[in-house]
């Protein structure tokens, strides 16, 4: 006897993600979901992000690797509170991952959330981790062909930082032809050029967090005003 | 791998809500833009079915392609070549229709 189904293979993941997403919105944290190849420099970003905020932010930094506690070491520094993630083999990070270092954290006091995922093109793309919005960082001493060749990544992806771009002199890349390729897989994705070692772009990435960061607050009820207006 | 195992907890949970059954034969949908590559989601799935309750359990698996659909015309098109625009129109207002899917789509079960 068939049985058809409609069965999500990771509706399990996608469960305890909605859960995470819809904790989330009801603090106002925005959480976002950093993905890309070992060494496009994912914690070198946040090392520069951290750096320029405020103390009295409140942001956190989840990072995830498959062994050491290195990058969790090197964003504590910052004096904001990050928690490593060692997967123990797992190439990527999952929804009960999240959930389990969300556990004893008093994640609803954050504004925003960092996940920083295990360095891989591949395998973290297939696992939503409630995130609000995907980053993906693709460098300049990697291929400019890249998004054509992990398209899953890309098309999934809401910003891709393309980073070290103060070496752009010294390597054959051409970063119009990765953002066409990045346009190609996904015509919407916004891209941001910036450099972690000189601080280019950086002014407008932190402008894109905040950005993000403002669609993200709770919904209030409107205002007295804005009834009667809306009522006009 | 894990992706494997969650197939596998899948078929089993759905085979649980029909006491008795016995699953033998799964059918997954797996988009091309799913960032799963068939061949190897088989040869993990038959590795973790090996020797367990689930052996001799079967697979089959059916393509799903990167579709987009026209803002304008409103068709719904396959994408070649990585171009995003319409293959009927030309237009470059498409959203995302097709791709990502990773589902279980049927299972053959024996009944007692």
């Amino acid at each position: 006897m068939r049985v058809p189904l409609e069965r999500k293979v990771l509706n399990e993941n996608d469960r305890i993600a909605a859960t995470l997403r819809e904790r989330f919105h009801s603090h106002g944290t925005f959480c976002l979901n950093l993905i890309s190849s070992p060494g496009s420099g994912k914690t070198s970003l946040l090392e520069r992000t951290l750096e320029g905020f405020d103390p009295a932010r409140r942001i956190a930094v989840l990072t995830g690797d498959i062994q050491t506690d290195n990058d969790a070491r090197r964003l504590a520094r910052f004096g904001f509170p990050v928690r490593q993630i060692t997967t123990g083999g797992a190439c990527h990070l999952d929804a009960r991952m999240i959930e389990r270092a969300l556990a004893d954290w008093p994640a609803e006091q954050f504004e925003i959330l960092f996940v920083e995922n295990v360095g891989n093109l591949v395998c973290p793309t297939s696992y939503d981790l409630g995130e609000e919005a995907r980053a993906v960082l693709l460098s300049v001493t990697e291929g400019e062909d890249k998004p054509l060749k992990y398209p899953a990544t890309f098309h999934h992806a809401d910003v891709m930082v393309l980073n070290k771009i103060d070496l752009l002199p010294y390597v054959p890349f051409q970063a119009a032809v990765a953002c066409e390729n990045a346009r190609r897989i996904q015509p919407e994705i916004e891209i941001l050029e910036v450099s972690c070692t000189t601080g280019a772009g950086l002014e407008r990435w932190r402008e894109w967090l905040e950005r993000q960061m403002r669609r993200s607050k709770p919904i209030s009820p409107p205002k007295r005003e804005d009834a009667e207006e809306h009522e006009k | 791998m894990s992706i494997a195992a969650a197939v596998l907890d899948a078929v089993r949970a759905e085979t649980a809500l029909r006491p008795g059954a016995r699953a033998t034969r799964a059918g997954l949908r797996i988009g091309e833009l799913s960032g799963v590559e068939t061949e190897s989601l088989r040869f993990c799935l038959e590795t973790l079915v090996s020797g367990t309750d689930l052996d001799p359990l079967a697979f089959d698996f059916e393509f799903c392609p990167w579709t987009r659909r026209c803002r304008a015309c409103a068709i719904t098109f396959r994408v070649a070549d990585y171009n995003p625009a319409c293959s009927s129109c030309g237009s470059a207002d498409t959203e995302a229709a097709g791709g990502a899917q990773m589902e279980l789509s049927y299972l053959e079960l024996e009944e007692p």
